[in-house]
């Protein structure tokens, strides 16, 4: 991440007419408290990532501090171990299906409710947002049986499926609340100058609505990826189940010394900081706050 | 197309009763043609527009479907059997048999039961600290300290780790020789250097503690997103009456941050309900004894690993009408956003 030099800064804001003393001791308190707290946010990460470098014996020698020879037998271990490269494709797969399937319904809705104006658009748009008070852990029993009786246990579009059903309110309404935004009168035009509804969509809006399918899909990705219940109950401990849950067995296993899940660890958040990395200017700009889950 | 909806192109103010061009878009095409026919073919103003309107009415249908099917499918459909199953009695394996609200008798007579909804209520009382802390911290980044965009992607991070991983993590951070305990004893506060997870309210508390962290980032996220929005000259009018820096933000800034601080307010309290399952898994299981039970994990617990499904059923109702009343405030904002304007 951009970690943002001291010429970020702007000159101090207290009013003009304080001491300069007491400037001065302020501001490095303000720092000081913001210094504090980036510390306690980063060290497990920190404890984590030495962790992981450390030998069986390095890490029983000296657990807390830095690892005195770095290797990395562990992330070799827990690529056996956990399956790695199974697991991140089964997580790929399962996020990514998800998180397209969910787009993809909720484009269509939010096209529908706002644009087309079907009688009882809102009556939808409603229905599909108020799913939103229905949490995983409450169905979680049913939805696996549904599951089953769909012939889906034990698939990849079982979990798609629900990753999708979970991610459609807020996907729907992130759309919605977007195409509102975009006059009428563009799409009136577009109409007259003899363009399909489906073409209005894939060519028109689609484009113009980058900026929320990036927002929504980010925040999506970032919950389907982490999440542990739906795979766990939904994928068990087969060998189509996820990162996540790959992980939370592995951390369950009684022989499993702490460098090695430290590496099972760093190798599950590596993707998600890669995305956060990448995409931090759009993650950080706020453009997700104000719809999480 | 366009010809398919006169009632909208009226306000427009165009000229619209022309024959409509076909639209050169292959894939459409021949869409696009038979909608013409239809248009074509039809003579008298009001067949016309009746017909017209189908299409527009099958599209629609169509763009609806898959959405509301996913939506019934894998989450209507599951909370209806969810309230039927808890109305069948289950043992194990065996046949489940109907037996009214015998799992609510019994849900209400577990102490269990009690003590995972008495630990939520507890969990709740630490709500000003989710509310206070993150505003603080959004408040002097907002002010423009150095290297504030490193302190907000800092800040954030936390959150973008699943809360699986976070658990764990944590599991060793809070281990009696972990670091945690390590520091307190090197900076001369041995005494409370305790088993975080395994004392009655040492274990509710670290679980709080580690759920706080995992979730602040976006607490500051969404202040600093609501204090983006209040207009410059609010700031330069009370800058230039002498106001200082900080009664500005607390007088001013922070009465116009009220929708968001309710809205952050009702999210925390939702997370807290429905968003703690992996932080438990991973630290503590519920234990020691029930002491960091909460509803969402004795519905895990309660359903798959006693099996009992019927009683699993039953406290997950009740789970879900203390989430439904706080996400349904969520859903009404939502509604009240993206809904068409008539």
């Amino acid at each position: 991440m951009s970690l943002a030099s001291v010429s970020d800064s702007v000159p101090d804001e207290v009013a003009p007419g304080s001491n300069p003393l007491l400037r001065t001791i302020v501001k490095w308190l303000v720092t000081f408290i913001l210094v504090v707290v980036a510390v306690v946010a980063l060290y497990p990460l920190v404890f984590t990532v030495l962790n992981s470098l450390k030998t069986r014996t390095g890490y029983a020698q000296n657990p807390l501090g830095l690892p005195v020879d770095i290797s990395f037998e562990n992330y070799a271990e827990t690529f056996v171990r956990m399956d790695v490269p199974r697991l991140l494709f089964n997580s790929i797969i399962t996020t990514g299906g998800g998180l397209l399937l969910s787009t993809v319904a909720a484009l269509f809705i939010a096209y529908a409710v706002t644009k087309l104006r079907i009688k009882g658009g809102n009556l939808i748009f409603l229905f599909i947002i108020a799913m939103l008070v229905i949490p995983s852990q409450v169905v979680i029993y049913p939805l696996y049986e549904t599951i089953l009786d769909l012939g889906l246990g034990g698939t990849y579009q079982g979990l798609i499926f629900s990753y999708a059903a979970f991610g459609l309110p807020i996907s729907t309404y992130m759309l919605a609340a977007f195409f509102r935004a975009i006059p009428d009168e563009l799409i009136e035009a577009a109409r007259i100058d003899g363009a399909g509804e489906l073409r209005i969509l894939f060519q028109m809006m689609l484009p113009i609505s980058t900026p929320a399918i990036a927002a929504l899909s980010i925040l999506n990705f970032v919950w389907m990826w982490n999440d542990l219940l739906l795979p766990l109950v939904i994928m068990g401990g087969s060998d189509k189940t996820t990162l996540m849950v790959g992980v939370a067995l592995l951390s369950g296993q009684y022989d499993v010394s702490i460098p090695l899940i430290s590496a099972g660890l760093i190798v599950a958040l590596l993707p998600v900081m890669i995305v956060y990395l990448l995409f931090q200017r759009q993650i950080l700009s706020g453009a997700l706050a104000g719809a999480v889950k | 197309m366009g010809v398919l909806f006169p009632h909208r192109l009226v306000s427009c103010g165009v000229a619209i009763d022309r024959p409509e061009p076909v639209h050169p878009a292959p894939f459409f095409q021949a869409f696009g043609q038979s909608m013409t026919q239809i248009d074509q073919s039809s003579s008298s103003g009001l067949t016309r527009k009746k017909r017209r309107m189908r299409p527009e009415l099958i599209l629609g249908i169509a763009l609806v479907v898959p959405g509301i099917a996913l939506a019934v499918i894998f989450k209507l459909v599951p909370l209806v059997r969810a309230f039927i199953l808890s109305l069948y009695q289950t043992r194990g394996f065996e046949d489940p048999k109907f037996a009214w609200f015998a799992n609510y008798a019994s849900m209400f007579k577990d102490p269990v039961f009690a003590t995972s909804f008495r630990n939520a209520a507890l969990v709740f009382v630490t709500l000003p600290v989710w509310i206070f802390l993150p505003l603080v911290l959004a408040l002097l980044i907002f002010q423009r300290s150095p290297g504030w965009k490193a302190f907000r992607a800092i800040y954030f991070l936390p959150y973008m780790i699943a809360p699986i991983v976070v658990g764990i993590m944590f599991r060793q951070i809070l281990a009696p020789d972990g670091p945690l305990n390590a520091f307190l004893i090197f900076i001369g506060l041995a005494p409370l250097a305790i088993e975080w997870l395994n004392g009655a309210t040492s274990a509710l508390f670290s679980l709080t503690s580690v759920a706080l962290w995992s979730f602040f980032g976006l607490g500051v996220l969404t202040y600093l997103s609501g204090l983006s929005t209040v207009p410059d000259e609010v700031i330069e009018a009370a800058r230039l009456d002498g106001a200082g820096f900080w009664r500005l933000l607390i007088e001013i800034v922070t009465p116009l941050l009220k929708p968001v601080i309710g809205y952050w307010t009702v999210l925390c309290t939702s997370s807290m309900l429905i968003w703690m399952f992996p932080l438990i898994y991973a630290l503590t299981r519920g234990g020691p004894g029930s002491a960091t039970m909460l509803p969402e994990y004795l519905v895990f617990t309660t359903t798959f690993e006693f099996l009992n499904r019927g009683k699993g059923a039953a406290i997950g109702m009740a789970l879900f009408v203390f989430a439904a009343i706080v996400s349904a405030f969520v859903v009404r904002r939502m509604y009240a956003e993206g809904k068409a304007s008539k």
